[in-house]
């Protein structure tokens, strides 16, 4: 049987010892996962460069754009505006009480025998119109003349206007006589207040304002 | 049992260097997560969400801009009755051009005297109508008559739609009884300039 003797057995031993050194292997897993990771993060920077890429595009198409909408947006918000105007003065203009016609129908009321002396009229918070006539009438019954202008006077006002009414404040008579017609007649004074609502006004308190109608 | 063999196989000194890799490996991972990749994440994922964003403004101005186009032109009889509201009041301070303007149109009327005077002048409370302004003017016509006077304000009511009579007193005049004196009170919407 031969003998073997191993005479560098504790080279051999160091050199083992040294590849197993756990600190260089350690290293080089280290260095293994390192470079995996670097390469992660690589392709990770590719993506994200290519995003930035993507978002470069779209921030310039976006500052094309962008003027235009800010252009359109205030041009809008001009036109809500200028038709919101528009619509509440045009609603005011349709809601505006016309004493013109007023002055007729109630001119038109006033027989020879009776005389207006005064008009005095405002438009109320209410929106209801409130008027005061004075005047004089002459007749046999000179009350009776006034009574008849009253219903005259609620009687053309009824046909343009609603919630009429007219009623004396004072009605008396006055010592003076008068010719009428080559009559001589007595006197009375009266004062008529009369309250009144134009159409529109009136249909404008009954119902809301519509709505606008919603564009396509 | 397991502590007895990993000393046999590793000596003190290795199982130092294995506890150095390890500490070194996770500070490896806290600095690549912590330093590289997580702000690239984020960085990608901001971008994205600006693109989204973008992308979400771009396709809605474009369904915006076809609303404009479709306003201007449902606007367009606004706009015109509009300008023409804004073109019955000159440039200037009103009681500058009002009072003149009313005593001219009621002398073309055959009312030779008119005073015109500027009671108040305040904003209205509406927010459409926060541009203009809402003036209260009072007329005194210390003679005219009854017919007159009536087509005077028929006229006035007709060719200024911004002006709205709030007050109206007519009275036999005392000296001449066959004329009358007039009181108005005008409220006028005017721009606000």
């Amino acid at each position: 049987m031969a003998l073997h003797l191993n005479l560098l057995h504790e080279e051999i031993s160091e050199q083992r010892q040294r590849q197993r050194d756990p600190l260089k292997i350690g290293m080089m897993v280290l260095a293994g996962i390192g470079a995996v990771l670097f390469l992660y993060y690589m392709w990770n920077a590719y993506r994200t460069l290519e995003i930035k890429g993507r978002l470069s595009a779209v921030q310039a198409e976006w500052a094309k754009v962008e003027p235009k909408i800010v252009a359109a947006q205030k041009k809008s918000e001009e036109l809500n505006g200028t038709i919101s105007t528009t619509r509440v003065l045009d609603e005011m203009i349709a809601n505006r009480f016309y004493w013109a016609p007023f002055m007729d129908r109630v001119a038109r009321c006033v027989a020879p025998n009776t005389q207006l002396t005064g008009i005095e009229g405002g438009i109320g918070d209410d929106k209801m119109v409130h008027v005061s006539l004075e005047g004089v009438a002459a007749g046999r019954e000179p009350r009776a003349a006034a009574e008849d202008l009253r219903q005259l006077v609620l009687e053309q006002l009824g046909k343009s206007y609603t919630d009429v009414k007219v009623e004396f404040k004072t009605l008396e008579d006055l010592d003076t006589i008068v010719n009428v017609a080559g009559a001589s007649m007595p006197m009375a004074r009266f004062v008529l207040t009369v309250s009144l609502n134009s159409p529109k006004a009136a249909s404008a308190a009954a119902t809301p304002a519509p709505a606008r109608k919603k564009k396509s | 049992m397991k502590k007895i063999s990993l000393t046999k196989k590793f000596s003190k000194d290795q199982i130092q260097k294995m506890a150095l890799s390890v500490i070194g490996f996770f500070i490896l991972l806290y600095v690549y997560f912590s330093f590289f990749l997580g702000p690239l994440n984020r960085s990608r994922n901001s971008m994205l969400v600006t693109i989204a964003d973008l992308q979400g403004k771009m396709a809605s101005s474009k369904t915006d801009l076809l609303k404009v186009k479709n306003l201007e032109q449902q606007a367009s009889d606004a706009t015109t009755r509009f300008a023409a509201l804004q073109a019955l009041s000159p440039e200037g301070a009103p009681i500058a051009w009002f009072p003149p303007r009313i005593k001219s149109f009621f002398a073309n009327q055959n009312i030779d005297k008119a005073n015109v005077r500027l009671d108040t002048s305040e904003a209205f409370s509406q927010p459409e109508l926060s541009g203009w302004l809402n003036d209260s003017w009072s007329i005194d016509i210390p003679e005219t008559d009854f017919a007159t006077i009536g087509n005077a304000i028929a006229n006035l009511e007709n060719s200024e739609p911004l002006i709205s009579i709030t007050k109206l007193g007519i009275h036999a005049s005392a000296a001449e009884p066959q004329y009358q004196q007039v009181t108005m009170a005008l409220a006028t919407t005017l721009v606000k300039r």
